[in-house]
């Protein structure tokens, strides 16, 4: 496959995905599973899972894998930079549309309902992850800490993610030699 | 100045965000109270904005908070600047894709990064609703469409959709 067309069907799969990228697996199933035979599905299924447990976008991170399977360092470029493009431009062009009239009080009318829509969506996002959150017991100790840091303190999340890695690191070394014991 | 500033910080979201689309926001939040790119009210609208459009929501709201901090330019320094740290991450680990799942830092880094990721989004909802406690209005219709999405699982789009059409049927019966 050549890069410009892995880059207009990554654009197309980048104009497909609506609020999150779970919805990626089947779509890109259908295209380079079923429609173009490109890798397997259980490349596929493999790719999504650790692109979940990795940092950053999982969309994203499911087409850099994809890109670099087919065309290596250039086809992981190509892959991402397609998957952006979409988005990348809907926004540039919607965002520009809301800030001319966002100072009128209908704008101001609708995005205070669409204020309490957002509050509820982060409630239900936050639920989402509460769900596959806690391994043991010692995770809710971390989940609290981690909240108690960033209520009461100006610390960055960037913290709170590093203290929580090395965290989870000395516990399952020390459960780790516990058993050895 | 701004330029280099938007991929410092973007790039970190990249390498430290875990848990997808919404796991952005509490960096956003954080950067939003830092530089004073944009207020929370305006990051309302664009986790409003970016679960609207096409496309994943972390990319929309890269590109989104580039767009309003430093314009055009902007805009694209952060979409990249988001998705290097995973381009570099996964060039790597490809080679070693099945050690990479069971090696035993990686299992502890994610055991400890689960509680973590979901500690600094909870922390950001509980900032939002707490910045409305006062509105009684807004309490009333948030408590409404909690209990509705504890019952039955909606798109995003119905939630962010509904509660626009009540906030501009209120403005209307005000007027």
């Amino acid at each position: 496959m050549s890069l410009f067309r892995l880059f207009l069907l990554f654009v197309k799969i980048g104009a497909i995905l609506l609020g999150g990228g779970y919805v990626i697996l089947p779509v890109m199933k259908s295209e380079f599973v079923e429609k173009n035979k490109l890798i397997s599905e259980d490349d596929l299924v493999d790719y999504f899972a650790i692109s979940q447990s990795l940092p950053g976008i999982i969309a994203a991170n499911i087409s850099i894998f994809v890109g670099y399977k087919l065309r290596r360092t250039l086809g992981a470029i190509v892959a991402v930079a397609g998957v952006t493009f979409a988005p990348f431009w809907s926004i540039v062009l919607l965002a520009s549309l809301i800030s001319k009239y966002l100072h009128t009080s209908i704008m101001q009318g609708i995005f205070w309902g669409v204020g309490i829509g957002v509050m509820v969506l982060m409630i239900s996002a936050t639920r989402e992850m509460w769900a596959k959150a806690f391994e043991d017991k010692f995770a809710y100790l971390i989940f609290a800490a981690g909240l108690a840091v960033m209520l009461f303190t100006d610390i960055s999340p960037v913290w709170v993610v590093i203290s929580s890695a090395v965290t989870g690191v000395i516990y399952k070394k020390i459960a780790r030699w516990r058993i050895k014991e | 100045m701004i330029f280099v500033h938007l991929f410092y910080e973007f790039f970190k979201i990249g390498l430290f965000s875990f848990g997808g689309g919404y796991a952005t926001i509490p960096f956003l939040y954080h950067i939003g109270e830092v530089y004073g790119w944009f207020s929370g009210a305006d990051l309302e609208r664009m986790i409003a904005i970016a679960s609207v459009t096409p496309g994943p929501v972390g990319v929309n709201m890269a590109t989104y908070t580039g767009l309003t901090s430093g314009g055009i330019i902007g805009s694209l320094v952060a979409t990249t600047a988001i998705t290097i740290p995973s381009l570099i991450l996964i060039v790597i680990i490809s080679k070693i894709l099945k050690k990479f799942r069971e090696n035993f830092y990686v299992k502890a880094i994610i055991y400890g990064l689960k509680p973590a990721s979901c500690a600094l989004l909870a922390s950001v909802a509980i900032q939002m609703i707490l910045s409305k406690s006062n509105d009684i209005y807004a309490m009333v219709l948030f408590g409404i469409f909690l209990v509705m999405s504890f019952i039955t699982k909606k798109d995003p789009l119905f939630y962010l959709g509904v509660t626009g059409i009540i906030g501009l049927i209120i403005f209307l019966l005000k007027t």
